[in-house]
């Protein structure tokens, strides 16, 4: 007869595990994603409803407003793009429980997305920064009379911008960071540099290139031509400041400023033809790869000349070390077909071309081995190819 | 319907009490033990199965990403030379070489001889039940039994998935000439252990059904899964995966022999 202390219950030996221990799990899950798909492409969807304005960081999340269960009503969540879940919703102090649709929003991943710099019509007007790392509000900063049409983060971090529209009022501002403290918003304070739409139709090739528009203006004498600054991006060394200054009318001609950084300081300005739909500066920043009344074109900084690439495009996104830029453009020969591709800078050529419609914005990984692309609607295109 | 008179009923019905509930526990356990012994065959072809694929494609398709990663390594690490000043692509070429030394160690060595499918004869298949039956670790009630039992159990897995009959055989001959191999005394002892065994046995198939269900979900079963689909209409997935990554080493060579920058 068994004694008590023979009873399995009391002395039970834990049985070794008989499930698979896969060593190399790494290598099997890469040979089953390469199966699943055709191309260097992947699809997959984010998020549901729509958002016209998103960002996607460099760790491969989308910040988009989404609309709650609750009619009317909208909130600011975050997405893991490779996952297509949501992974944090954003709120600040103080924020009312109604925030109705159609709210103007504009958002900045930091370079290594730590950080998410946020504004948004239903909060008040000022730049709100989120550690997404210690999932906390960091606070406010930036008080602003004009919505923010773009902001912008430096290479390093060390540099914010916020650019904006309103005409006369258009300004860009731009803070240097403070010393890296646990907790602590990376910018406060005044800017390290400022600029607005009057002193700009001060430079005396404005004036000389714009007086026909401010002529026809009929209050040409303030400068309501221009209507303000819009996208900006920051050189890769950190010197120059690139601002997109948009002038009004549906056939007028946008101007890029190359401004000091961080005094905003006019280093040179270019004018383009047609509107500025987006920009990128090359790794080495030495060109600047912009899109114009639908067109790719290359300006090479030291110069000024600039040259159009042969493809159109609407959005484009440098590598981060390569001679690289992938491209997005809402029509393919003469057809209303949009697609995505990348482009090799320096042999001019096409390559890895995928269809897609509605993309909204572009973004390559910290590292450069993959690259995004999110519609409005909340499609994700990962691009990953074998060689990056 | 005939009526059932006193004598007809079954031997079992003139049995005491504490008989007649043995005799029921030990048909319950023989029961048991026949499914437990299936079930753990059908776990052990699974894993055999999955592990044999898995030396396959480590084989065929993780050398050559190895293999593919090591290229990659080197062209990040020319292009790094190339930019002394740009911190990220020292950064990109340090991250692949590391990328690239974790291939290498997941992939292992590849092996000088080709892994076969696995493959288990009817009478392996027999042995295997055989050996469940009798040795299997939750049959047991005594612990130092239960501990020789699992080490058994772990040989009898290892000689199933190499095939190894002898050695399945010879586990089974020893533990049967073993002194744990004795019953217990008595109906009610036997009772109690019989009513722990059919417990264990019926813990261990719920954890066999575990087992079985994180095995189906695993991402090697899956891949293990589109390959046998695929092999049904004729194609070999595993050469097509090679084909792919040996075009991309290829790929890879030209970009490294290539002066100027790679372009993807």
């Amino acid at each position: 007869m068994p004694t008590r202390e023979q009873s399995p219950g009391k002395h039970i030996v834990p049985a070794p595990s008989q499930a698979l221990a896969v060593r190399s799990a790494a290598i099997v899950a890469r040979g089953l994603r390469d199966l699943a798909r055709d191309s260097n492409w992947l699809v997959k969807k984010v998020f549901s409803g729509r958002s016209s304005h998103l960002a996607i960081s460099p760790a491969g999340q989308v910040c988009a407003l989404s609309s709650l269960v609750r009619q009317d009503t909208e909130r600011i969540a975050l997405y893991d793009i490779e996952l297509g879940v949501p992974s944090l919703a954003l709120g600040v102090p103080g924020e009312t429980g109604q925030c109705p649709p159609g709210m103007p929003s504009a958002f900045a991943w930091s370079p290594t997305a730590r950080y998410l710099a946020a504004a948004w019509g239903a909060w008040q007007p000022e730049l709100h920064v989120f550690d997404l790392h210690g999932k906390a509000f960091l606070g406010a900063f930036g008080e602003f009379s004009n919505f923010p049409s773009r902001l912008a983060w430096s290479d390093t971090g060390k540099y914010f911008a916020a650019a904006a529209a309103g005409g006369r009022e258009g300004r860009l501002r731009l803070w240097q960071a403070k010393s890296e403290s646990p907790g602590a918003a990376p910018f406060a304070g005044d800017p390290a540099g400022e600029l607005g739409v009057p002193e700009c139709c001060e430079w005396p090739d404005w004036q000389e290139l714009h007086s026909l528009e401010a002529e026809a203006a009929a209050d040409s004498a303030d400068g309501s031509a221009l209507s303000g600054f819009g996208r900006s991006a920051f050189s890769p060394d950190e010197r120059t400041l690139s601002s997109v200054v948009e002038i009004e009318g549906e056939w007028a001609d946008d101007s890029i400023a190359f401004l000091s950084v961080p005094a905003l300081r006019r280093q040179q300005v270019f004018h383009a033809q047609g509107h500025i739909t987006d920009l990128a500066w090359t790794f080495d920043s030495r060109r600047l790869v912009y899109c114009s009344a639908g067109q790719a074109n290359v300006l090479a900084a030291e110069t000024m000349e600039s040259a159009p690439l042969p493809f159109g495009a609407e959005l484009c996104a440098c590598h981060p070390h390569l001679p690289l830029c992938l491209c997005f453009s809402s029509w393919l020969k003469n057809s209303a077909k949009g697609r995505l591709f990348l482009v090799d800078l320096n042999r001019l050529t096409v390559f890895d071309e995928y269809a897609a419609e509605g993309v909204v914005d572009l973004r390559w990984s910290l590292d450069g081995s993959k690259a995004y692309a999110v519609t409005a609607e909340g499609l994700a295109y990962i691009y990953e190819p074998p060689l990056l | 319907m005939a009526l059932r008179t006193a004598d007809s009923r079954p031997a079992k019905s003139r049995l005491k009490p504490e008989d007649q509930e043995l005799a029921r526990k030990l048909e319950e356990q023989a029961a048991l033990e026949a499914d437990l012994a299936e079930r753990e065959l059908r776990s052990a072809n699974l894993r055999a199965e999955l592990r044999a694929f898995e030396r396959r494609y480590l084989h065929f398709v993780g050398s050559r990403y190895a293999e593919l990663d090591e290229w990659k390594a080197q062209l990040a690490e020319k292009i790094a030379r190339e930019q002394p000043g740009s911190e990220r692509a020292q950064q990109a070429a340090r991250e692949a070489r590391a990328r690239a030394g974790d291939t290498k160690s997941a992939a292992g060595e590849k092996a000088a001889k080709e892994p076969r499918a696995f493959q288990s004869s009817p009478e392996m298949k027999r042995l295997y039940r055989e050996v469940a039956k009798r040795i299997h670790p939750d049959l047991t009630s005594d612990r130092d039994d239960r501990a020789k039992r699992q080490q058994l159990m772990a040989a009898a897995n290892q000689a199933y998935e190499q095939g190894d009959e002898a050695r399945l055989t010879k586990i089974l001959t020893e533990y049967e000439f073993s002194p744990e191999a004795v019953k217990g005394e008595g109906p009610g002892a036997e009772l109690v252990r019989v009513i722990r065994r059919v417990s264990q046995a019926r813990g261990r198939l719920a954890e066999i059904e575990a087992e079985t269900q994180e095995l189906v979900r695993s991402d090697l079963y899956q891949l293990k899964s589109r390959v046998d689909e695929a092999e049904k209409s004729g194609r070999d997935v595993l050469k097509e995966m090679i084909a792919k990554v040996e075009e991309q080493i290829e790929l890879a060579k030209q970009r490294l022999e290539n002066a100027e920058p790679p372009a993807s």
